[in-house]
């Protein structure tokens, strides 16, 4: 029985690891999309975005450098050196980078309602869509510019390789970033639960995701919820970013990821924060196993096109998602 | 806990009130909802309203032996009048709060209420369009000022302001307070301790008379039956007018010391119950037949798994829970399916409800399908029968755990004594009978037997186990040609309690034998056709369907089985029954408007009909005037068909044998 | 009862002076050189067949329409261009035609978004949920009762409102619009699609927000009826321009007023 095998669950561990990751990426779209009905693209490349930034930061890399360098030949590289030397970055170095990317996070999500959504507030669903793949491309293109397009190590200093004690325990090989990606995670989405649930703000979001014209009325403002919701968003993405970045260094595929969100969304439902939560942890467990056990009866390489072929089948069964509304077209 | 002897010397419900802020001084007396957080008044603090209110209505002018008026729903204050009146000797008289006004007209004048203690506005204008009609009506205080802050203020008190005046009573002179108690302490059990009238539906209504001693009685007795104590908790939601809420929650509440919780509205009682999660409950076979249609709505609505494991565990219910709940024995295999079904389904259901911690639940006022009565029981939940009547301050009978059936009422109460009358009539005597109706001394006389015993006006008689059943109004029993006993009702509600049948009618007095008209349940049969597919344009159409008949005649011998068992009712099986070709209707004059037949109308009216049930015809022809929906009138022709229903031997008198 | 109340509506303060507005879409003309004003403590009823540019109006006092011509004074102030949101915290509120509310969340939650303006403590408070944010939550909570209370919808004050039934959900808007305690309320046809019994409940309810808490109020109604017994003073539109104003038997006996609702035929 593979119940038993502990194989099995080392399986399932590493898929339900990689599931919260994509739950994550899925949560900036879900935040997003709940608030102002727009389907962000560039939630990935907001995640690269974050992780290049507080990589910059951490490293004390002057921004554009290169450009500037080309432009007035000079030659600047840092502004300052990474204290701590080769032991990793003491804590509060690290913390300060991470409010400082926070701060960039939230400066980003303003620019982003005052120059793309407020020119193109009351437009249709497909013109902000392809404004956030304009978006999209333009900060990965920044993204690059500032930072550079080398691939770069992020370190804050998480705990990393397989945890002993759970070998002892069980004889499985869990990784510890892994788990603290997941605690992370969960500390992250409890109190985005108990931020909407329970505060005026939170209210407030809810509001307008119901119903624009009746927030307006009773004096919620659209573009600071707007800003709100982006910089949550951002925020997520920055955390989104931060794991992967740990796990397999910053680099521009990490802006990929965005896509296996989609299959992600399919399953849990666009409106669902619960939907993306359980949609991530699903196909993530899914593809590990079925790469693992039915992926080397027909060639490998299943990961790359399981988790879509999973949201195909949700598309045609139950379109709204596990979690989504059912949406009624009244005539 | 003080002794037998000093507890009895507490013989009104003041000196209870006293005795219960003395002994359960920090326990809730008192819960009410308001602005969505549940308030609470412990028994001194309960003590200090009532007293306080009193006090203002003594400053008002109130003396002992004066009549209040009580109207309204469910309010704390309200429950507080009764004890405040009370206190000064002064007698109170709830009056249902929906009465018309010339009903309340009526009642307040005949009481000569002087004063009145109203909910609200709509009870407040009820009251000054009537004004001129009641001349003695001196004061009318009010609980909620809700529109009424430009009302002329002369004779119309806040209640607060009535409670603070005796505040400032109590606050300027100590001895006050001591004076109110004495007086309290001098209060006689043979004083009148409330006015009940009951409602018009027969008549014009009576005032039930009630002494203080009697009424105390009354609920010491069933307040050991069911082993009530001051940790119970109940929801007062029937009407305070009503002999079930005085008894139930006031009485016994004073009694036993328990907390009443009062609903924010009529509308909130579902949610309330759920949060209260009372210990005792009383609720009339209506209202468990609603709940019981809701919870079958929702299980519709429910997904497939949940359906299966549902219908799963409460055929585990069906077969074991009440023997369960009785203590029997039970195969340890189905105690511990039980035990699984109680966690996944019946312990959230009774939460939903509000059921989870109820210890006694009693339902009464008319007959309960046994399925029904089943099903909540299934669930764990100790429902049981009474009989009462506001004569008897509401117990006659009860069962006791353990001793419950579904179609009997339950053994004589401590202390009442039954008798069965020639005619069937239930007689008894009992420590809560009344007085007398007030002001009415022909109308006591004719309720009293010549050697005192109460007339009931209900028909039933005693089975082999002691349980009392009521069978029928006594006036509708009648017998056969044979002399065999017929209660027409006690057949048609057997009949009834089978969901496609929405009405029945039985005939046989002064007959040779029983024959009875059914309607079909348009619902639930229409349900079956659209299931078996099949078509049908009109109820005449199905109701002459040969499978419906079938059908009906299975269900008709089902009842002949059920009353072969049964020595007393053996004799009256049905002979013949036909299926009527419409629905009965309340505006063809068919149903009184509270939806009961009018047996001697409709014989009548269908003549033709019963004269074919009584000649042994096949079939039969009728045309009937029916009055449509929108008032215009025309006629109905049909042939009904009659079937002949087997009848079964009646088994020999068991009773020689026991 | 304060002076004010004594006074007639015609002679009391003007909470609100509309001067002059016109307002076009494109070139279609919604609203053409209307001037009336919205007295202290009056119910105002703005009254007109269809497409008479009454929705429009509210929107125009409520910002959510910048008119192209004409001024707008509330309280003394003539307004400057106003954004959708600060109509609120100026303390104008109000309902709409086809309900808008906030259908995923309970009747509580959406009366206590109405509360959004009155509450101080700044996002960072709101956060950490602590100490002041919440014993200010506790205040307005308690707020949000009494509104309950008052317009006895207790049984439903958990239900989600997408699950109400339409008369229902009319009576929480209006809580939700009170709870902002505005000193200006819009009612956009409060009454429509009700039934007899539902209408009258609702009545009584805008007449007891008037006389108890002495709100203002300007309200769109087709029930003339209704108007008539509601209302202390009737203004009435017709193709976007004023044809009557007044009290309410006045404009009833006006001739321009009963030409419009018969039908007759504009030249």
């Amino acid at each position: 029985m593979f119940l038993t095998d502990p194989f099995f669950w080392e399986v399932v561990i590493s898929g339900l690891l990689a599931g919260v990751m994509y739950s994550l990426v899925a949560l900036g779209f879900v935040l997003i999309f709940k608030a102002s009905g727009i389907f962000n693209f560039a939630q990935g490349v907001l995640a690269l975005f974050a992780a290049l930034t507080l990589v910059g930061f951490m490293d004390g890399q002057v921004p554009f450098a290169h450009v500037i360098n080309e432009a007035l030949g000079t030659n600047y590289h840092h502004w300052y050196e990474t204290p701590g030397g080769g032991d990793g970055a003491p804590i509060w170095f690290v913390a300060l980078s991470i409010a400082a990317t926070t701060a960039v996070m939230i400066l980003l999500a303003w620019l982003v309602v005052k120059v793309v959504l407020k020119p193109l507030v009351n437009q249709e669903g497909i013109i902000l869509f392809m404004a956030t793949i304009g978006l999209a491309f333009v900060l990965e293109g920044v993204g690059d510019l500032m930072w550079g397009a080398n691939i770069k190590v992020l370190d804050i200093g998480l705990p990393s390789g397989p945890s002993d004690w759970i070998i002892d325990q069980t004889g499985m090989f869990v990784n510890k970033l892994e788990i603290s990606a997941a605690v992370v995670a969960v500390i992250l989405v409890v109190s985005l639960t108990l931020f909407s649930q329970y505060t005026k703000m939170g209210r407030a979001l809810r509001a307008v995701a119901d119903d624009h014209q009746a927030a307006l009325s009773v004096g919620i403002s659209l573009e600071t919820i707007w800003w709100i919701v982006w910089s949550v968003a951002g925020i997520v993405a920055l955390v989104a970013g931060i794991m992967w970045g740990a796990s397999s260094g910053v680099q521009f595929s990490l802006s990929l990821i965005a896509l296996k969100a989609l299959p992600v969304l399919m399953l849990g439902g666009f409106t669902s924060i619960p939907g993306a939560i359980i949609g991530g942890l699903i196909i993530g467990v899914g593809e590990k196993l079925f790469e693992f056990y039915i992926g080397p009866m027909i060639g490998g390489a299943t990961e790359n096109w399981f988790a879509y072929v999973l949201a195909l089948g949700f598309l045609l069964f139950r379109p709204q998602g596990l979690f989504g509304e059912r949406i009624i077209e009244r005539i | 806990m003080a002794g037998d002897t000093a507890r009895l010397a507490e013989d009104t419900f003041p000196k209870l009130l006293l005795r219960n802020a003395a002994l359960f001084g920090d326990r809730p007396a008192m819960r009410e909802k308001d602005l969505g957080i549940w308030q609470t008044w412990t028994w001194s603090q309960m003590l200090e309203e009532v007293r306080a209110f009193s006090l203002g209505l003594r400053a008002l002018g109130l003396q002992a032996g004066g009549k209040v008026a009580i109207v309204g729903s469910n309010r704390p204050r309200l429950y507080w009048t009764f004890a405040a009146v009370q206190s000064l000797g002064a007698v109170p008289i709830p009056v249902y709060s929906d009465a018309v006004a010339e009903e309340m007209a009526f009642v307040l004048k005949h009481a000569e209420a002087t004063m009145a203690v109203v909910e609200d506005q709509e009870q407040v204008d009820k009251l000054i369009g009537l004004a001129k009609r009641l001349p003695k009506l001196k004061h009318i205080i009010y609980d909620d000022d809700r529109g009424l802050k430009n009302y002329d203020h002369t004779t119309l008190h806040p209640f607060d302001d009535v409670q603070d005046s005796g505040r400032s009573l109590a606050k300027a002179d100590a001895g006050v307070v001591a004076a109110w108690e004495k007086h309290i302490h001098e209060g006689k059990g043979s004083d009148t301790s409330v006015i009940l009238y009951t409602s018009g539906t027969t008549g014009q209504s009576k005032g039930v008379m009630l002494t203080a001693e009697r009424c105390v009685g009354a609920a010491r007795d069933t307040v050991a039956f069911d082993r009530l104590t001051e940790t119970d908790e109940t929801l007062a939601y029937l009407p305070l007018a009503w002999v079930g809420d005085h008894y139930l929650n006031y009485a016994q509440g004073m009694v036993a010391g328990f907390c009443i919780a009062c609903p924010e509205g009529p509308e909130t009682v579902a949610v309330d119950l759920k949060e209260i999660g009372p210990t005792f409950y009383f609720a009339p076979p209506r209202v468990f037949e609603g709940l019981l249609t809701q919870v079958m709505i929702r299980m519709e609505d429910a997904g497939a798994l949940k359906r299966r494991i549902f219908s799963y565990f409460m055929d585990v219910a069906k077969q074991h829970g009440e023997a369960i709940l009785d203590g029997k024995p039970v195969p340890f295999s189905a105690r511990l399916k039980y035990a699984l079904g109680n966690m996944l389904v019946y312990g959230p259901l009774k939460n939903v409800l509000g059921f989870s911690r109820i210890r006694v639940a009693y339902t009464a006022g008319e007959a309960i399908g046994p399925d029904l009565f089943s099903f909540f029981r299934s669930l764990g939940i100790n429902l049981k029968q009474l009989y009462g009547q506001t004569e008897a301050f509401l117990y006659v009978t009860a069962q006791p755990d353990g001793a419950v059936r579904a179609d009997t009422v339950g053994l004589p109460m401590a202390n009442v004594d039954i008798r069965i009358a020639d005619n069937g009539e239930v007689l008894f005597k009992s420590p809560g009978m009344f007085a007398g109706y007030y002001k009415d001394k022909a109308k006591t006389k004719e309720t009293l037997t010549k050697d005192g015993y109460v007339m009931t006006g209900d028909a039933g008689f005693f089975e082999a186990d002691g349980q009392l059943k009521i069978i029928d109004r006594a006036k509708d029993v009648g017998k056969l040609k044979d002399g065999t006993l017929f209660a027409p009702k006690y057949i048609e509600n057997k009949l009834k309690f089978f969901p496609d049948v929405k009405e029945a009618v039985a005939f046989g007095d002064q007959r040779d034998k029983v024959c009875v008209f059914l309607n079909i349940d348009l619902t639930s049969v229409g349900n079956w056709a659209e299931r078996n597919n099949i078509a049908y344009a009109s109820y005449q159409e199905l109701a002459n369907h040969p499978d419906v008949l079938a059908t009906m005649e299975k269900h008709v011998r089902q009842v002949n089985a059920d009353l072969a068992r049964e020595p007393q009712m053996a004799g009256a099986q049905i002979a013949r029954f036909l299926v009527l070709h419409k629905e009965l209707d309340a505006d063809d004059g068919e149903l009184t408007r509270t939806q009961k037949v009018r047996r001697s109308f409709i014989a009548e009216r269908y003549q033709p009909l019963i004269d074919a049930l009584y000649s042994g015809a096949k079939e039969a022809d009728i045309t009937t005037e029916v009055t449509y929906e929108d008032g215009r009138k025309g006629k109905l022709s049909a042939r009904v068909k009659i079937s002949d229903v087997e009848r079964y031997d009646v088994p020999a008198m068991k009773e020689a044998a026991e | 009862m304060t002076l004010v109340d004594t006074l007639p509506a015609g002679q009391r303060e003007v909470l609100l002076e509309v001067d002059n507005i016109s307002l076009s879409f494109g070139g279609v003309k919604a609203i053409s050189n209307i001037s009336f004003d919205i007295r202290v403590g009056e119910i105002r009823a703005i009254i007109g067949p269809n497409g008479a540019g009454k929705t429009s109006m509210l929107n125009v006092i409520n910002g959510f329409y910048h008119p192209q011509e004409g001024t707008i004074t509330f309280e003394g102030v003539p307004r400057k261009r106003m954004r959708p949101h600060h109509a609120a915290t100026h303390g104008i509120a109000r309902t709409f035609q086809n309900i808008a509310l906030f259908r995923g969340m309970s009747t509580l939650d959406n009366i206590m978004t109405g509360r959004g303006t009155l509450m101080k403590r700044n996002l960072l408070w709101q956060a950490l949920w602590t100490g002041p944010a919440e014993a200010e939550e506790i205040e307005h909570r308690e707020a949000v009762e009494k509104i309950i209370d008052f317009l006895e919808i207790q049984h439903i004050r958990k239900t989600p409102v997408g699950r109400l039934p339409y008369g229902l959900q009319k009576r929480v808007e209006l809580g939700r619009a009170l709870a902002a305690e505005p000193r200006l309320l819009l009612l956009d046809e409060p009454m429509a699609g009700m039934n007899r019994e539902e209408k009258e409940d609702m009545s009584r309810f805008i007449i007891d927000v008037n006389t108890q808490f002495g709100t203002t109020i300007a309200l769109i109604e087709h029930d003339m009826g209704v108007v008539m017994d509601l209302s202390d003073r009737v203004v009435v539109l017709d193709y976007g321009k004023k044809i009557g104003d007044g009290p309410p038997e006045e404009v009833r006996n006006n001739q321009d007023v009963i030409d419009a609702y018969l039908g007759v035929p504009h030249e």
